[in-house]
């Protein structure tokens, strides 16, 4: 989960523990690029500092990673910013907590 | 055919072609001035022809026609000094001398047969020589006065006047040193010569010379031209063109802008003589910008009787006029005008005219350019106004994320495991982000309130100082050097709350964006009437680049790390609408990695 906002990674991280996942954060792109280790799904913010989601979704895309993204944005256009990098899907800030939890289960890639 | 033959042919020729043209545009255009040049000129011409065809023909003198020549000969200096009035003033006392001096003349050549002793004719070449100097300064005076063709042709006219002057003198000492007289016999030749030729170019220039002289002044007007439209406000524009018409015309220059709305023609007049503005009306600029035709008038007050008291007040005499229009549209008029006549010709109107169109260029590509920046203006606000709702959204849904996820995660929570444990992480974050929230929409409205003017309220006596101390005693600002420094109360009539939100938050980015260990310092003092705080931190400093728009709404350094240091880019905004509203200033000097120091200034206002 890549988000600048201390608050969200915290609340984010602790309703996906519940739900049995294993939530790696990092506060912009570059971190994100330097802890991505192969995860089953990158959950991802779209304006941070040093590095932002299109940068990240670019760059990680060219290393050859495959994980899918979903994008979670305050923005008004999280749905065409998603269309932009080429997203599996999108969360529009405020969501559900419901609507995270099917939105991971539905693009999290399944243990083989 | 000698030498001395033939300049003394060249010359004759000369004055008679000058005495034609003159003529012509005597009965072209019949005004005091060109009557008197043509008097003057077919004085010299009569002579000339007269005792050309005597000599040629070997015929015998006829006693009448002689007498005429000879009158019109004495007339001559008399003639001069006419014209010199037509230009500049003549003082009473010269006219009435030079009076004298005809009679005398006259009396004296009649009176002895056109033999007069020698000692009469010294007399009265002396009066000839004295009165052509006294009027060849004249000319000088009024060629100063001038500028563009009309200072060249006056001063030809007063070089032509000087020599016109020697040749007379020398003339008429020849006789009176008989040895010399073969040699002052060709001076005198000669002088006459430069006299003619001098005289032709200043009272008959050919249109080769004209545009010559005109040349330079028009080229330095379209230099100048050029970046006209990049001054800051149309009046500078018209000051300019203005400036730049009189000069290349040698005239007073004043552009009427034509109002549609009241449908007047609106003079900025730099010298003040003319009505600021001109309606539907019998001047003759309005004339001329309702047909759209270039018009000149040698004398105003006869074109136009009806106005003449008010031509005349305003020293308006000789008037050249040209409309300003862009296509199909009637943008003004251009008026040049002197107080005496005729420094303006027929053959100015092509250059007034052309003046009048280069106006037009320079004031359309102005509104052009005003428009333009119209247009930008307004796009800038609507994308400004666009970018605020959506930065606004942006921020206010972050704190709302948290807030719904955790509530919602709580609840859960509740239900599916009653007997857990609360989480204190978990409600704390729901306070801190409720807060966050909070602020946020209180910082909103305040710039809302802010942009209707409304933000300050009520004034009282406030003590700055005693505010200052308060703030940096915080709880907040514990473990952070602060210093105040402050000789004595300074208490102005301020909206308590909105000043001190102002004076917190210049603290508050001090400490923000300084380091923990080092020191903010803040000076408050009484100075010219005025309450001086400043505030200097030791941080991040402001990049320079960002220094002008620092207090624009939503606008962050661009070294600000938006993770490090919350905020909505308001806060700045916010303070400097405080403290204009309080008719104060905000300033702020900073060098990035040194530190930054923001200067209020404030008036105390009624504290009584």
């Amino acid at each position: 989960m890549v988000d600048d906002d201390p608050s969200i990674v915290a609340v984010i991280s602790d309703i996906l523990a519940a739900e049995g996942h294993e939530v790696v954060a990092a506060e912009n792109g570059q971190e994100a690029l330097a802890k991505a280790n192969g995860e089953a799904l990158v959950l991802l913010d779209m304006r941070m500092p040093v590095l932002d989601g299109w940068g990240f979704a670019r760059r990680f895309r060219a290393s050859g990673k495959r994980s899918p993204i979903v994008v979670m944005t305050a923005a008004e256009n999280a749905s065409r910013w998603a269309a932009e990098i080429g997203a599996d899907g999108y969360l529009a800030k405020p969501f559900e907590i419901d609507a995270l939890i099917a939105a991971v289960e539905r693009h999290a890639t399944k243990p083989h | 055919m000698s030498a001395i033959e033939l300049v003394s042919v060249l010359t004759e020729l000369i004055f008679v072609l000058v005495f034609l043209l003159v003529a012509w545009s005597a009965v072209r255009r019949r005004t005091r001035t060109s009557v008197d040049i043509a008097l003057f000129f077919g004085a010299i011409a009569a002579f000339i022809v007269e005792s050309r065809v005597v000599t040629t023909l070997g015929l015998e003198q006829v006693e009448l026609v002689n007498d005429v020549v000879t009158i019109l000969v004495i007339a001559m200096p008399y003639l001069l000094l006419r014209l010199v009035d037509d230009f500049s003033t003549v003082p009473f006392i010269a006219n009435r001398l030079a009076e004298a001096g005809l009679l005398f003349s006259a009396i004296a050549f009649l009176a002895t047969v056109g033999q007069p002793p020698t000692s009469i004719v010294l007399v009265i070449v002396v009066y000839f020589a004295a009165l052509a100097t006294y009027c060849a300064v004249k000319f000088i005076r009024a060629a100063r006065r001038s500028s563009g063709v009309t200072r060249r042709r006056l001063e030809a006219v007063a070089a032509a006047t000087l020599l016109l002057g020697l040749t007379i003198l020398v003339a008429g000492l020849s006789p009176v040193v008989p040895a010399a007289a073969g040699a002052l016999d060709g001076l005198v030749q000669i002088l006459a010569l430069g006299s003619a030729i001098a005289y032709f170019v200043g009272f008959a220039p050919p249109p080769i010379l004209r545009r010559a002289w005109q040349e330079p002044e028009l080229r330095a007007f379209l230099r100048r031209a050029a970046s006209l439209p990049r001054l800051p406000d149309t009046p500078s524009i018209v000051g300019a063109l203005q400036d730049g018409a009189g000069s290349t015309l040698g005239a007073r220059a004043t552009i009427g802008l034509y109002d549609r709305e009241t449908n007047k023609l609106r003079f900025q007049d730099p010298h003040g003589v003319l009505p600021n503005e001109i309606g539907p009306s019998e001047y003759l600029v309005w004339r001329a910008f309702e047909t759209q035709g270039a018009a000149y008038y040698a004398d105003a007050a006869r074109a136009n009787p009806g106005l003449a008291p008010a031509y005349r007040a305003h020293g308006v005499r000789s008037l050249l006029i040209a409309p300003i229009s862009a296509a199909t549209e009637r943008l003004g008029a251009l008026e040049a005008y002197t107080d005496h006549q005729p420094v303006f010709s027929e053959d100015d109107l092509d250059l007034v005219r052309l003046l009048a169109d280069q106006a037009a260029v320079i004031l359309e590509s102005r509104s052009l350019i005003d428009e333009a920046a119209r247009v930008r203006a307004h796009e800038q606000a609507a994308r400004l106004k666009e970018d605020f709702i959506s930065a606004a959204a942006h921020d206010l849904k972050t704190p709302l994320t948290t807030l719904v996820a955790q509530a919602q995660f709580l609840e859960r929570r509740a239900v599916t495991e009653p007997s857990a444990p609360p989480d204190i992480a978990g409600i704390r974050r729901i306070v801190l982000e409720a807060r966050r929230l909070s602020a946020l929409v209180v910082e909103l409205l305040d710039s809302a309130r802010l942009e209707q003017g409304k933000l300050v309220g009520e004034r009282e006596p406030v003590d700055l100082v005693e505010l200052a101390r308060d703030i940096t005693g915080r709880e907040t600002y514990q473990g952070r050097r602060i210093t105040l420094s402050a000789d004595a109360p300074v208490v102005g009539s301020y909206d308590p709350r909105r000043i001190e939100q102002a004076l917190e938050n210049l603290v508050e980015n001090a400490v923000k964006y300084s380091p923990e260990a080092s020191e903010v310092r803040i000076a408050i003092m009484k100075r010219d009437g005025l309450a001086r705080i400043d505030v200097t931190d030791e941080g991040i400093g402001i990049p320079s680049a960002d220094l002008a728009q620092i207090f624009e709404r939503f606008h962050r350094g661009t070294n600000v790390d938006d993770r490090r240091f919350a905020g909505m880019g308001l806060g700045l905004f916010i303070c400097k609408g405080i403290v204009e509203q309080h008719g104060g200033r905000i300033s702020v000097d900073s060098r990035v990695g040194t530190g930054s120091t923001f200067h209020v200034v404030l008036p105390l206002g009624d504290t009584a």
